[in-house]
């Protein structure tokens, strides 16, 4: 990767971040900690560099691992009648549970027969805002095939693409404050939840905190996926380990 | 049938210099090493590839030892066979019988010594566990 | 009309149980169903008075799952009585026990901190094992002080290398002189010898890039 002056901010956010992540009190503790590659140090440094950009179809295997196999898991226990609940949380600007649903439509041949809940949360009310507004640039479409940018979002001007009207609707957004329990009891129980890149930014009892609202948000049998980096062995022992051919997931166990 | 790959070994145990000097014994002796700081680590290990051998240490953050063990023990073969060697700081005869109980196939009382835990490891490797 | 076929009355989620006010906390926690028990638990963070009967509950619980919300309410209340009410559970024979002691003390943090020095000396190796676990997240003068100090006169190996640990982490200068002299009192113990090298490396690695 090479950085320009201009990047400068960003290069020691992510830095810091580090710093703060490994509760280094000085950067020469943490450059003594990269350069040792305490506990994973290198790995996780790069990915600091990688893990706050959004876009549609990010971490794709997750999005897989849906319709090959969670989706099927929770039917075979679902009471006929039940709608499919996902939760994106955080969902930032809207990318994440946008790909849930344009993934769906897709790749699920089911998609039609169940009533399906999509949910995407985020403590910052301005994302939240931008999310439903529904509005993106280019980088954040890199990764879907013209083709389903031609399908599901209209040109708002050359540089940036409005998500259908149709397809806004098929998503619900709110704010939510994870470590805030009575906030995330409102939001019901859900079969997947998409809880990716956030854990790692809390302090041990808030990430705590925040794993025991996730599990109470979960039905028994419902799934919890994390980012690609994150492990619930840095987290909480609530749930299961389950792994299907396309990701490492967790679950909250049945009764 | 003649076996030339290295055994792997998976080193769970949550103090970094303890795994690092597994990690040296073990490599020097031609085992493949991989490393689990707790028992969610090791299970998402053990999911995702297969090992000959874990040295399972008992007290760690999360998910202990012997929590780790029933979990595996509980799974389907051959996963669940996979042969444990215990390391603990105890050696009360109740604690070894526990270790014993989750499904330890070895117990040993740390501090190990390098030399010790590659003879039991080159030992374990060719046992099943059940 | 949405691409994705939503439930009806796609605003009204599943409800949440009613909020538990501190009567029915301390019934629930000692009558309740599994799933009641766990509201309960979870509910008395908010009632620093409900620590005697979070006490109670964590000695008879037999599901991991509710106890984890015992301990994390102990952790959310984060009173020095809420330690004291851990500090037992740290001898349990269940090793699943003495983790979710432990990692309840990790997350309460510096409420934990001043029973260290006291944990330090208890009787029990394996209690004075995991106080130097929360030795490693004190303020780095303290805790160089209290693990130097250990490692001049503790006779368990395995604790003098948890202390080790703590200082390979932290990587003061000043741990130096201890680190040399517990790798002469432990000759005899070759994975003692190797950690103290390792720390002495790591600690001569932070001195040659001296902060600001």
């Amino acid at each position: 990767m090479i950085f320009t002056e201009a990047k400068r901010y960003y290069v020691e956010r992510r830095a810091v971040d580090r710093m703060l992540g490994t509760r280094s009190d000085s950067f020469e503790h943490y450059f003594g900690r990269l350069r040792a590659d305490v506990q994973g140090e290198i790995e996780q440094f790069v990915n600091a560099f990688t893990v706050n950009e959004t876009y549609f179809y990010r971490e794709e295997h997750q999005l897989v691992c849906l319709t090959s196999d969670l989706l099927a898991a929770r039917l075979t226990v679902k009471p006929r009648g039940e709608p499919i609940r996902i939760w994106s949380v955080p969902c930032s600007t809207g990318e994440e549970p946008y790909s849930i649903a344009i993934w769906l439509l897709e790749n699920w041949p089911h998609v039609d027969e169940y009533d399906i809940e999509i949910v995407g949360s985020d403590i910052d009310t301005d994302a939240v805002a931008l999310a439903r507004v529904g509005v993106y640039g280019k980088r954040a479409l890199m990764r879907l095939p013209a083709r389903l940018v031609d399908k599901y979002f209209e040109a708002d001007d050359g540089a940036s693409w409005r998500i259908l009207d149709d397809l806004r609707q098929s998503v619900r957004f709110t704010a939510v404050n994870l470590v805030d329990r009575a906030n995330t009891r409102l939001h019901g129980k859900f079969d997947v939840i998409f809880c990716r890149n956030v854990l790692i930014y809390f302090d041990d009892l808030a990430r705590r905190t925040a794993a025991e609202n996730l599990f109470e948000n979960l039905s028994p049998g419902g799934f919890i996926c994390l980012g690609h980096t994150e492990s619930m062995s840095r987290v909480s022992p609530l749930f299961d380990v389950a792994r299907f051919a396309d990701a490492i997931v967790y679950q909250r166990p049945m009764r | 049938m003649a076996d030339d790959t290295p055994k792997r070994v998976l080193v769970i145990d949550d103090a970094t210099l303890v795994r690092r000097y597994y990690r040296s014994a073990l490599e020097r002796a031609g085992f493949e090493v991989a490393e689990a700081l707790n028992g969610v680590e090791a299970l998402e290990h053990l999911l995702a590839a297969r090992f000959d051998l874990l040295v399972v240490d008992v007290n760690m953050p999360q998910m202990d030892g012997l929590s780790f063990l029933q979990t595996l023990r509980a799974k389907s073969l051959p996963l669940s066979s996979t042969p444990a060697l215990v390391t603990s700081t105890e050696s009360a005869p109740q604690r070894i019988a526990a270790a014993s109980a989750a499904g330890a196939n070895f117990y040993v009382v740390k501090p190990l010594h390098a030399e010790a835990l590659v003879q039991y490891a080159s030992l374990l490797c060719g046992i099943r566990h059940g | 009309m949405p691409l994705i076929r939503k439930p009806p009355s796609a605003a009204a989620p599943q409800t949440a149980a009613p909020a538990l006010d501190a009567r029915a906390v301390l019934e629930a926690l000692a009558r309740g169903n599994d799933d009641e028990r766990w509201a309960a638990a979870r509910a008395a963070a908010d009632f620093p008075a409900a620590v005697p009967a979070l006490g109670d509950a964590l000695a008879h619980e037999k599901s991991p799952t509710v106890r984890q919300a015992l301990f994390s309410a102990l952790a959310r209340i984060a009173t020095p009585q809420s330690v004291e009410t851990i500090l037992p559970f740290l001898r349990s024979d269940d090793a699943l026990i003495r983790t979710e002691a432990s990692d309840a003390l990790l997350a309460m943090r510096d409420v934990a901190w001043p029973f260290v020095p006291v944990l330090l000396r208890d009787p029990d190796a394996s209690v004075r094992t995991q106080a130097c676990v929360l030795v490693r997240d004190m303020p780095s003068p303290v805790a160089v002080s209290l693990c130097c100090d250990l490692l001049d006169s503790e006779p368990d190996p395995n604790v003098c290398a948890a202390a080790v640990e703590a200082l390979a982490e932290i990587g003061e200068a000043s741990a130096l002189p201890a680190l040399m002299r517990c790798a002469d009192r432990f000759r005899a113990t070759p994975f003692l010898e190797f950690s103290i090298r390792i720390a002495i490396d790591r600690v001569r690695s932070q001195v040659l890039n001296p902060r600001a």
